[in-house]
């Protein structure tokens, strides 16, 4: 069959001319040059409508400013995981361990010496690849250095019980709550949030902890408070804090659903 | 432009592999080179203008922060940046729809139904004015005139005083262009359906 010039398929697609009685025929019959016309009509189409696109406006310079100060304070908290796996391979530096059996250094996908080992990441998104490119780094110099590579193994023994504070965030009060209510977020290394609050209002319900990603507004809930004004929450061990970097306590009543009620009590955004 | 000669092909371009690699210098050649199509992607669509600033910001940092997600063989850096703008004001373009519909119960005042571009059909139109930009000045020159003074090839030749034929020819190609581009990059169906899953 004798298709349809391309040239002639793009005439009929600008509307130059109307499809005469053979082409039409051919049209018909043959898809190949009916979905070639059809494409080229809605091309045709857009390039119409972008009168005026090559032309924008400029976007105002606070929105520039705006990105770069989210990605300054996304890139200054570094995920529980990683500061894990650095961690343990800091450790190997310090410690090597003979008997461990060589694994090939550019495989850190082990979230390091969680409880019983674990608590293995598989999430692997966005610039956590750069985090676990990083931690390569890391261990390929722990290589360099004890010449044997125990590092990144999950069966590492528990780390030292230090409460290095990874990140941390002030909380204000949020909304209407009296401004006299305020405490604190730190993030420790052994994978917990430790939380203060202070003066924070009665509620007929109780006090919920979330953390929230502010460029989308995704949130989880890690738990609750009690009467006490400190409490230790286990965060989980691959949570991406460059993403969930808002601390929010939240009032929330005993209604059965467990949706952050949008009472917001305290906020605060980690930095590291 | 005009003073340039005709390129066959245009110049090598590594913002997409720079911009992938971590360099911070291109995260800001993409923002000034394409800020302004987001930009236009969301205030198209988003009636609130800090909204859409807002979403505009919010893809650059989502694309940053996941720029290791981008596969620069699958498409180009503006059509995946069009991309999760366009996720991303559909996102706010819900949450905007939650909180009428709440303040409408109150005040049980129903507003019309406001008509609203299709974000697909914005994103298409971007990516086909960022490909005619790209044409050879020849080839974008006559589309142009076919485009948006809707004159007919001989009508072109008449004006450009340049040969039927040769209008025939730099139509064509430049249609084949921004047909191809629009197959990769559009947001119609199959031609973002792979691997466009990653940064939000």
């Amino acid at each position: 069959m004798q298709h349809l010039e391309h040239e002639r398929l793009v005439f009929l697609a600008l509307g130059e001319s109307d499809a005469d009685n053979g082409e039409s025929t051919h049209l018909d019959t043959c898809a190949h040059c009916r979905a070639e016309l059809t494409a080229l009509r809605q091309v045709a189409g857009l390039g119409v409508e972008t009168q005026g696109l090559g032309d924008l406006p400029d976007p105002p310079e606070h929105i520039w400013r705006g990105i770069t100060a989210e990605i300054r304070a996304a890139e200054a908290v570094p995920s529980l995981t990683e500061a894990r796996r650095q961690q343990a391979a800091e450790q190997a530096t310090i410690g090597q361990r003979p008997g461990g059996s060589p694994t090939a250094p550019a495989a850190p996908d082990v979230a390091g010496p969680g409880p019983g080992g674990r608590s293995r990441s598989r999430r692997r998104a966005g610039w956590s690849r750069w985090a676990a490119t990083a931690v390569t780094a890391v261990a390929a110099a722990a290589i360099g250095v004890v010449g044997t590579v125990s590092v990144l193994r999950p069966d590492e023994p528990a780390p030292a019980p230090t409460p290095a504070v990874l990140a941390s965030a002030p909380l204000a009060a949020f909304g209407s709550t009296p401004k006299s209510a305020q405490g604190d977020a730190r993030v420790l290394q052994s994978g917990q949030l430790h939380l203060h609050v202070a003066n924070l209002p009665r509620v007929p319900g109780y006090y919920e902890v979330w953390l929230i990603n502010p460029t989308n507004m995704e949130m989880f809930s890690i738990g609750t408070l009690g009467v006490d004004s400190d409490a230790l929450l286990p965060l989980p061990p691959n949570v991406d804090l460059k993403s969930y970097s808002v601390v929010d306590v939240s009032a929330e009543k005993y209604d059965n659903n467990t949706r952050h009620s949008g009472d917001s009590l305290l906020r605060g955004t980690l930095t590291g | 432009m005009t003073a340039l000669p005709q390129q066959p092909d245009p110049p090598v371009d590594d913002l997409a592999p720079r911009f992938r690699s971590g360099d911070e210098v291109a995260l800001r050649e993409a923002y000034d080179r394409y800020g302004r199509a987001v930009l236009h992607l969301a205030t198209s669509m988003l009636a609130n203008r800090a909204d859409a600033e807002d979403v505009t910001q919010a893809t650059f940092v989502a694309a940053w922060l996941g720029r290791d997600t981008f596969d620069p063989a699958k498409g180009s850096l503006i059509g995946w940046l069009l991309g999760i703008g366009r996720r991303k004001v559909i996102d706010r373009m819900r949450a905007t729809a939650r909180e009428t519909r709440v303040v409408e119960t109150v005040r049980q005042l129903p507003e019309p139904a406001q008509s609203t571009p299709d974000p697909d059909r914005v994103v298409d139109r971007l990516v086909i004015a960022d490909e005619l930009a790209r044409l050879p000045d020849d080839q974008r020159r006559m589309l142009e005139l076919a485009f948006y003074d809707d004159l007919t090839h001989q009508q072109i030749a008449t004006v450009t005083g340049v040969p039927l034929g040769t209008v025939k020819s730099h139509i064509r190609r430049g249609m084949a262009s921004l047909k191809r581009r629009w197959e990769v990059d559009g947001a119609a169906p199959g031609a973002r359906a792979a691997g466009f899953s990653g940064a939000r």
